[in-house]
């Protein structure tokens, strides 16, 4: 596992509890193609877009964007 | 300081505390207050009633010493008449101008000691009449007309403002035992009335509490329940920033993941059956 899947792990865990981990495998593999270990700075940006627009059906339309934004920041 | 419920519980009950000591000061302040007003107004009356008394008595035995100094004059001689009698009489007057004195100080209106300084003048006037007379005799034996009439005027006049001083007295002293019972008939609603206000205070101080305690806990039942019963699309709120609101985090955490579990569990229901 990377430093950076690690790091959007710890920012996701508050939102999504112990769902954090295989809501990040299935967005990158949904929307990157990629495995979740795989993940590196440069997916980011895409995958802070994939969290909000997945995010929003599982919590509140403003937790995603605060998660989304948390991750694009990292 | 965060607004936990422990710090909620230990702000609001060392308020109510607070507030209740605070109330509870006034409501001692007061009665003490009513009760040292009303003590020192009856001290005042008692005690200008007791002057007024022993001024009456000085003026009586001041007058009775003259009239025998007159009667006893020729029979007693001159030295003798005036140490018998008229150094008493005018050692009388003297006390009644000090007690009037006393009473200017003390009296509790205007009016009273307006009646307290007639009787001091007054009992100046009679002093200088008695000496007046008292000259006349020693020198003829006995008094003028003249100065017997303003001797007499004098005493009429000290025994007018003397009465006037007697009733003030009376008067102050019923006053004082008025004033005791208006006091203690106003202590009365102000107790009742700071009693009143402190229950009103930590009433509205346990509901505010309990409010802030009930209404997110109520909320996360609610929440409970539903999620329990298969909704999971009710939302969590957070009502406040203490214990609570972490529990209701946790809740939507909660929620959240058991969402997406059933999502997931749905799509890979559908992937098997395609």
């Amino acid at each position: 596992m990377s430093d950076v899947t690690d790091k959007v792990l710890a920012v996701s865990k508050p939102y999504l509890g112990p769902a954090a981990e295989q809501f990040l495998a299935r967005q990158c593999k949904l929307f990157l193609k990629i495995d979740s270990a795989a993940l590196t700075a440069a997916h980011l940006k895409e995958l802070s877009g994939c969290f909000e627009l997945g995010g929003r059906a599982i919590m509140d339309p403003a937790k995603a964007t605060e998660l989304a934004k948390k991750i694009a920041t990292l | 300081m965060r607004p936990t419920i422990k710090n909620k519980l230990v702000g609001g009950f060392t308020a109510v505390l607070f507030l209740m000591g605070v109330v509870a000061a006034i409501g001692v302040y007061s009665v003490l207050s009513l009760r040292t007003s009303a003590l020192e107004t009856a001290r005042v009356g008692d005690r200008l009633n007791s002057i007024s008394l022993e001024i009456q008595v000085h003026n009586l035995e001041a007058q009775r010493k003259i009239k025998s100094y007159l009667a006893e004059f020729k029979q007693l001689g001159a030295d003798k008449a005036r140490e018998t009698y008229l150094d008493e009489a005018e050692f009388e007057i003297h006390e009644i101008v000090s007690l009037a004195k006393r009473g200017v100080r003390i009296a509790p209106t205007e009016e009273k000691r307006a009646k307290f300084q007639l009787i001091s003048a007054a009992a100046t006037s009679y002093a200088s009449a008695v000496e007046t007379v008292a000259q006349g005799v020693e020198k003829n034996a006995v008094g003028g007309a003249t100065d017997i009439a303003a001797y007499e005027a004098a005493a009429g006049h000290l025994n007018e403002t003397a009465e006037d001083g007697e009733m003030a007295g009376r008067d102050s002293s019923q006053s004082s035992q008025e004033n005791i019972e208006r006091v203690s008939k106003r202590s009365v609603p102000v107790v009742l009335g700071v009693s009143l206000l402190g229950l009103v205070i930590a009433l509205v101080m346990s509901i505010v509490l309990s409010r802030a305690i009930l209404l997110p806990v109520e909320h996360l039942k609610e929440v409970a329940e539903n999620v329990s019963m298969g909704n999971l699309q009710i939302s969590v709120r957070r009502f406040s920033d203490d214990e609570i609101g972490d529990l209701a985090d946790s809740f939507a955490r909660m929620v959240v993941a058991v969402r997406f579990f059933q999502m997931e569990a749905e799509a890979s229901n559908a992937g098997t059956g395609e």
